[in-house]
């Protein structure tokens, strides 16, 4: 393999992964859209996507796709939960932002530790869902899954901006990111809004665990990183904008591949810090320019 | 009256504050900081059962020199900051006499000099702290790092054409050591070292770093490091079709099972007699693991007996310290366990000595693979 070679292999991985990171920051951006809280919960949608459909594949003897299914009902649900137990009494408080972004994070590690106390530590993994071996170009190898993994990323973001621009619950939601008190006015339930942005970032969340486990583990700790790449990847897309944050899960997984390709792997995290950093002092609005 | 009758009160205090006194002295406290949480959770739970397992044991005989055994755990969430922590809370609210903890080595070498202040003697899962006064105190059941690295060179150059290999290691202290003995030794064994990677205990793809080895002409990866990221590279060495062997530290075998049904015949690691105790030649130390195997079997099944054996260690080498100086005092212990030598384990014999704290000396261990669901030394 030459060098050629060795950084296409590694702009694939770099793709792959970023299309996840990228998921999860829609994820984010849908929360923050609705409401204005960075909800930190989103790492454990992560880990209930992959976890939920191995638990119900192992335990309940569940065809791949039905489990799959499952888990992202379960998951949506949990964010529900998440939202009408965590986020909604201080709402209605009127809580500091800062306390209801930290309510999510606690959130996050009461998640965390059922998954723990419900399953077990050890790593998980989901079949691929292709099992069929690498398609090789020229020496560089394309796996299945992470083809997956971008048509189904694609195809996401898709169907939410369809989702967004031609349903009336989409574009329901719309308004209360632009104007809460307006769209509240227009009879729009507010409140109800939330709780769906709740819902559909928890199965965004999910469906990014899901695509994700079969490339490497699952367990009940495996949500944080991934919530900080998430996070990440939404500031440097122009946080609350949903194809800005797929964008910036690319760039993110790109530039934290050629880091590890040109200077190691000690310097993957060096480089996607210092991207964050660059984007909040040259262009703090993101690739395509913040919401607010 | 009245008088009297506040006499009797407070002598009745002062003999059931007496009799409480004399019970909390006569239970000898053993300390576990363990990661039961985090990248160590799977082997430092099977570390505090053994050593909880053993305690049993000895109490179900009597205790030690007729005092019985008591263990006071605690989480460290296989974070060296938090070890600290949990370290301190046993030292002072605890009181505990002696440390069997696990495998957190930046934990445990965090800790370190505060427990020696305390005169308390540890008996490690890990490696020995780096600091020479700090190991006065500190002793292991862990075999030399060089150890796992050199089973599996002999493994490469016995049985396999393989002359390249790539290093793959996580941060650790243990990891980074085993890391410079790979480099070091490697020409020893007629093999060479082509690439160096390193991975974070959660970094969610290590294609990348694969791809080099590869490129880099690597026949085989040496995997260093605990967790789930064996399974990854597991996955990531499927999705490059690549045809690298990929070879492990030792590790629980419930995080294997699943890396070989990855890669199959293509997956070795490094396995203890412990783990393929059926298939070890008799002897001295088949007798030992089955010693402890017959009361863990009995509680835990066939769960991997592996780290669980060693935490079982440490307490059988505390008992032996204690019974050969009769004293259950930390300096004592710290001295007596000093002249423990033949001691028969279930990981191998122990020889320390003061300038010995790391008892084992002979590699016990084996290459083994899993076939068809069962473990098998490999051929």
């Amino acid at each position: 393999m030459d060098n050629m070679h060795l950084v296409l292999q590694s702009l694939i991985s770099g793709i792959s992964i970023g299309c996840v990171y990228g998921l999860i920051g829609i994820g984010f951006c849908v929360i923050y859209n609705a409401s204005g809280i960075v909800n930190f919960a989103q790492g454990a949608f992560v880990m209930l996507g992959g976890m939920v459909t191995y638990v119900l594949i192992e335990r309940f003897q569940m065809p791949y796709v039905v489990a799959a299914l499952g888990a992202i009902v379960v998951t949506g649900f949990v964010g529900a939960c998440v939202e009408r137990l965590v986020v909604r009494p201080l709402w209605n408080r009127s809580a500091p932002m800062f306390v209801m972004i930290l309510a999510t994070l606690a959130a996050q590690i009461v998640i965390e530790r059922l998954t723990y106390i419900l399953v077990d530590d050890q790593p998980k993994t989901l079949p691929a869902f292709s099992d069929l071996p690498p398609i090789m170009l020229g020496g560089v190898a394309i796996n299945f899954q992470s083809l997956w993994i971008m048509a189904g990323s694609v195809l996401i973001v898709v169907a939410l901006g369809l989702f967004f621009k031609t349903t009336r619950t989409g574009k329901a939601m719309r308004a209360v990111s632009i104007n809460a008190e307006a769209a509240a006015l227009q009879g729009i339930p507010v409140s109800l809004m939330l709780t769906l942005a709740f819902v559909l970032s928890a199965m965004l969340g999910a469906l990014a665990g899901i695509l994700l486990t079969p490339t490497q583990y699952t367990a009940f700790n495996m949500g944080v990183p991934f919530a900080i790449s998430g996070f990440i990847a939404a500031i440097i897309g122009g946080f609350g904008r949903p194809l800005g944050a797929f964008l910036g899960g690319i760039a993110l997984g790109l530039i934290q591949a050629m880091a590890i390709l040109g200077l190691g792997a000690g310097f993957k995290n060096v480089a996607a810090l210092s991207l964050l950093l660059l984007f909040l002092f040259v262009r703090p609005s993101g690739l395509l320019g913040s919401t607010r | 009256m009245f008088h009297m009758r506040n006499q009797f009160f407070a002598g009745m205090v002062s003999v059931l504050a007496m009799a409480g006194a004399a019970q909390a002295e006569d239970i000898y406290k053993i300390g576990i900081s363990a990661g039961l949480t985090g990248y160590a959770a799977t082997v430092d739970r099977a570390w505090s059962d053994g050593v909880q397992t053993a305690v049993d044991v000895l109490n179900a005989k009597g205790g030690i020199m007729g005092r019985k055994l008591e263990v006071v755990v605690e989480d460290n969430r296989s974070n060296p900051q938090e070890a600290v922590t949990v370290y301190r809370k046993m030292v002072s609210s605890d009181g505990v006499n002696i440390f069997s903890s696990g495998c957190v080595s930046a934990g445990n070498a965090a800790a370190a000099p505060m427990v020696a202040k305390s005169e308390i003697p540890m008996i490690l899962c890990s490696i020995l702290p780096k600091q020479e006064r700090d190991v006065v105190w500190a002793f292991t059941t862990l075999p030399p790092a060089g150890f796992e690295i050199e089973k599996r060179f002999e493994y490469l150059r016995d049985k396999t054409q393989i002359r390249k290999v790539g290093v793959l290691h996580d941060p650790t202290p243990y990891a980074l050591l085993q890391k410079d003995v790979a480099e070091k030794v490697a020409e020893k064994f007629g093999i060479e070292v082509v690439a160096v990677e390193a991975y974070k205990q959660d970094d969610a793809d290590l294609s990348v770093q694969l791809s080099k080895m590869q490129a880099a002409g690597a026949g085989a990866v040496m995997k260093i490091g605990l967790g789930g990221t064996t399974l990854t590279a597991a996955k990531n060495l499927k999705q490059l079709g690549s045809d690298m062997l990929l070879l492990t530290s030792l590790e629980d075998l419930a995080v294997f099972k699943p890396v070989a049904e990855v890669l199959g015949d293509k997956f070795f690691f490094v396995a203890s007699p412990s783990q393929v105790f059926e298939a070890y030649p008799d002897g001295p130390l088949k007798q030992a693991i089955g010693q402890f195997l017959q009361p863990w079997r009995e509680k835990f099944g066939d769960r991997d007996p592996n780290w669980a054996s060693r935490g079982w260690d440490s307490i059988m080498l505390t008992a032996a310290a204690i019974e050969k100086g009769q004293s259950f005092e930390g300096p004592a212990v710290r001295e007596n366990l000093e002249k423990i030598t033949g001691f028969q384990g279930t990981t191998g014999t122990y020889d320390f000595a003061p300038d010995k704290h790391q008892g084992i000396s002979t590699n016990p261990f084996v290459v083994a693979q899993i076939i068809d669901g069962q473990v098998r030394i490999a051929q």
